[in-house]
């Protein structure tokens, strides 16, 4: 054979420079050599396909499974490349063709061209996310268009040159390439050498000033060269073997569900001019928590049509990271567009607290929640949480013994048990309740022509979205529009449910953790309480939280927290130290949805991968990823000033709490708070 | 500054030698329900494909035709 082989891309076009110096035309094989898969098998994209089409055809009450439809567009597509062997030497098949056909069969009087547009659309969608183009030859080939080569691309494939075109415009060649050509047009292939003088006379070409390039050492080189063509045949060692391990992955998860979610995550994995060197924030957003989140909305689609849900409200502000990301991900997830609305909903806790006891007044288990936090320690607290005034309170707390400043938490000095007795035999007292009623009417009344607005109370069953933990915006949120008759069925859907206090669940009013939730034992998920403010300043949006919500004449007004202060400008600074892991993450979704469309995998078949994740970076972190992805500031908008007892808080610091010496030189510790936390989980 | 996905085609942070040594970790220590974990063999054979695949594939590129003996022995031994 005289062409020669190059073992990797840089000896190949460094000899391509040479020869192309006085050759008129260069072409490019497409497949493998100007494009690479990120799959080892490109049969896998028709899987997506025919699961597309069993979809549309249940739509239609039609009884096909997307294997039955796999198996029909086979046999179909053998039978055409057979009928085309007996006319001419290549046995190829046209894509347009055997699907139009295959559709028809499927749909019968119902197709038409439109069917077979959104399918073709649909494919070649799929096959635009699995393609990568090899930016080596792409900066080659600019410059040769650059010194007014004429460029071809040369394709022994099914799809006609139309749809190839599409490709080569998703890869940015469109405009350095004269014509794509394609086996599925002229059914002359390169494999039995027609394609190269066919393409001599209808372009009028010289072989003498022809060099071809190619991956096919038979029909790229061999057939070239019997056309008079010269021919140069790449073979890296590198495609080689990062098929063969994306094949070992895809083999692997087969039999062992560990390794799909990791199968899933080669697919994902940045190729080419894609995986630039970033920041390391970058990767730690695209490998760590970009797949996390992409399994949670995943699970969200899915719940979504199992309760007929048909509005999704993303709760700020770690709702906007999850809105962007199902924005992403979805729609090559869902083809045929079943998912439901979706809406940002500025909410926090500080902003519905108080609008929730417009109507029930304040309960215990909400004065509770607000002496949760360390640094709340009196009524004043109290009030500044439910937006309410404390001077006007006095006479009240007067006959209970009680003063806005009186200690009710007992983790402060000064706490008397007797004080918080009496605390909540005031919330019993039905003129303190009343009056807690009058000042928060305002806030509830431009809470709810907000939500009016945003169109809450127009759907039946809605979702709740938001990272967690406890579910208390959800509470507040319901215990808000409880009264009203047109409110809603909230399915409350939380990345992490910790429950710390028990929810108030209701056939109205639900709440599930999607990634951990504390009423199923999940050891490895449970992690998540390693690092729970990393999740939320990650997904954090970047606007600041809101304080509340007032009431205007034209209708109601979103007061968000100032920027300018201190806390604000500390925030500022988070937002621009975790701008890179944030933009992993964005990247991440287009890439996820496309990878587990492919492979048709759910919640249940990644959710081990999921856990290795979870175990890997939170329990047992490198010292140095602890340092990079802990946050910098938090904002806590519950947590008050007060300084709980010197004592509080005193025992082991947590894994992520730990200096980085500690982290960098203590060997055991992880293993030591892996332990206490296992202890912890059991004992729960 | 460095690429999400590294020159052995692994994931930057996700390698798969902390896989390795977490699976290990794994077999003494319960850490949660990894369906059935990674498996000795396949990380024997990913370790190999991600620490030496290259120089093994380039090996094969440049000679693995003079192999052709030696893959029609294996074929008889595997049956």
């Amino acid at each position: 054979m005289a062409f020669t082989t190059y073992y990797s891309l840089q000896s190949l076009i460094a000899a391509g420079r040479r020869k192309a110096g006085d050759k008129e035309v260069i072409s490019f094989d497409l497949f493998d050599t100007l494009l690479v898969r990120r799959i080892h098998d490109p049969d896998l994209v028709k899987l997506p396909v025919a699961r597309y089409i069993a979809d549309l055809a249940g739509r239609q009450g039609l009884s096909w499974n997307w294997r039955q439809v796999q198996r029909r567009r086979d046999a179909i597509e053998q039978r055409h490349r057979a009928e085309t062997g007996t006319k001419f030497v290549d046995h190829e098949a046209c894509y347009p063709r055997f699907i139009g056909e295959l559709l028809g069969e499927i749909f019968q009087s119902s197709f038409d061209e439109a069917l077979l547009d959104k399918v073709t659309d649909y494919e070649l969608a799929m096959e635009n996310r699995m393609l990568v183009p090899r930016q080596l030859l792409v900066d080659w080939i600019k410059e040769l268009a650059q010194v007014g080569k004429r460029i071809f691309i040369i394709s022994d494939m099914y799809m006609p040159a139309t749809h190839l075109r599409l490709m080569v415009r998703h890869a940015g060649l469109d405009e350095l390439v004269e014509e794509v050509v394609s086996s599925a047009d002229s059914f002359l292939a390169k494999a039995s050498g027609k394609a190269y003088p066919m393409m001599a006379e209808k372009y009028g070409l010289r072989p003498a000033a022809w060099l071809h390039v190619g991956d096919n050492p038979f029909s790229d080189g061999l057939r070239a060269e019997e056309a008079g063509m010269e021919a140069m045949i790449v073979h890296d060692p590198g495609e080689d073997q990062r098929k063969s391990i994306g094949k070992r992955y895809y083999n692997y998860s087969d039999g062992r569900p560990f390794w799909r979610g990791r199968l899933l995550q080669q697919l994902m994995a940045p190729l080419e001019a894609e995986n630039q060197p970033r920041s390391l924030l970058y990767s730690e957003g695209y490998n760590f928590l970009g797949p996390l989140i992409g399994v949670f909305v995943q699970q969200i689609a899915k719940f979504c049509r199992e309760k007929e849900i048909t509005k999704v409200f993303f709760l700020s502000r770690e709702g906007w990271t999850f809105k962007r990301y199902w924005e992403k991900a979805l729609p090559l997830l869902n083809p045929v567009g079943d998912l439901p609305d979706t809406e940002y909903l500025y909410v926090s806790r500080m902003a519905l607290a108080g609008a929730s006891c417009a109507y029930q007044g304040l309960t215990k288990t909400n004065a509770d929640i607000a002496f949760l936090p360390s640094g709340n320690r009196d009524f004043r607290d109290v009030c500044r949480i439910f937006g309410l005034d404390p001077d006007r309170f006095v006479s009240h707390l007067a006959p209970y013994g009680l003063k806005a400043d009186t200690c009710l938490s007992h983790i402060h000095e000064g706490y008397n048990p007797e004080n918080r007795q009496n605390f909540d035999a005031l919330l019993d007292d039905r003129a303190f309740q009343d009056e807690v009623k009058r000042q928060t009417q305002a806030a509830n009344e431009a809470m709810q022509r907000y939500f009016s607005q945003a169109g809450l109370f127009d759907h039946k069953n809605v979702a709740i979205v938001d990272i967690g933990w406890l579910g208390t915006i959800q509470r507040f949120l319901f215990e808000a529009i409880a009264h009203r008759a047109d409110c809603p069925t909230c399915f409350g859907l939380l990345f992490g449910a910790t429950r710390g206090i028990p929810y108030p669940e209701s056939d109205k009013n639900t709440i599930t953790g999607i990634m951990y939730d504390r009423n199923r034992f999940d050891l490895a998920a449970s992690t998540l309480y390693y690092a729970q403010d990393l999740f939320e300043e990650a997904c954090r949006a970047p606007h600041p939280t809101l304080n509340g919500y007032r009431l205007t004449e034209a209708g109601f007004e979103l007061e968000f927290r100032q920027t300018e202060d201190e806390i604000g400008r500390a925030e500022l600074a988070q937002d621009g130290y975790f701008a890179p892991l944030q933009q992993g993450i964005i990247d991440s979704a287009e890439k996820f949805g496309a990878a587990a469309a492919l492979l048709g995998y759910g919640f249940d078949d990644l959710k081990p991968w999921v856990n290795y994740l979870l175990v890997c970076k939170l329990a047992f972190p490198r010292a140095k990823e602890v340092s990079r992805i802990r946050h910098r500031h938090h904002l806590d908008d519950f947590h008050g000033s007060k300084k709980p007892k010197a004592d509080f808080g005193r025992g082991m610091v947590p894994l992520w709490s730990q200096s980085p010496s500690q982290l960098k030189f203590n060997p055991l510790l992880r293993m030591r708070c892996f332990f206490s936390h296992l202890r912890r989980i059991i004992n729960e | 500054m460095s690429t999400s996905q590294n020159e052995r085609y692994d994931l930057r942070g996700l390698e798969l030698a902390r896989l390795i040594k977490i699976a290990f970790l794994g077999k003494y220590v319960p850490m949660g329900n990894f369906r059935g974990g990674p498996g000795a063999r396949c990380l024997v054979v990913l370790g190999t494909l991600h620490y030496l695949g290259y120089p093994l594939y380039l090996l094969l590129a440049r000679y693995g035709h003079r192999f052709q003996l030696l893959r029609r022995i294996a074929g008889k031994l595997r049956g």
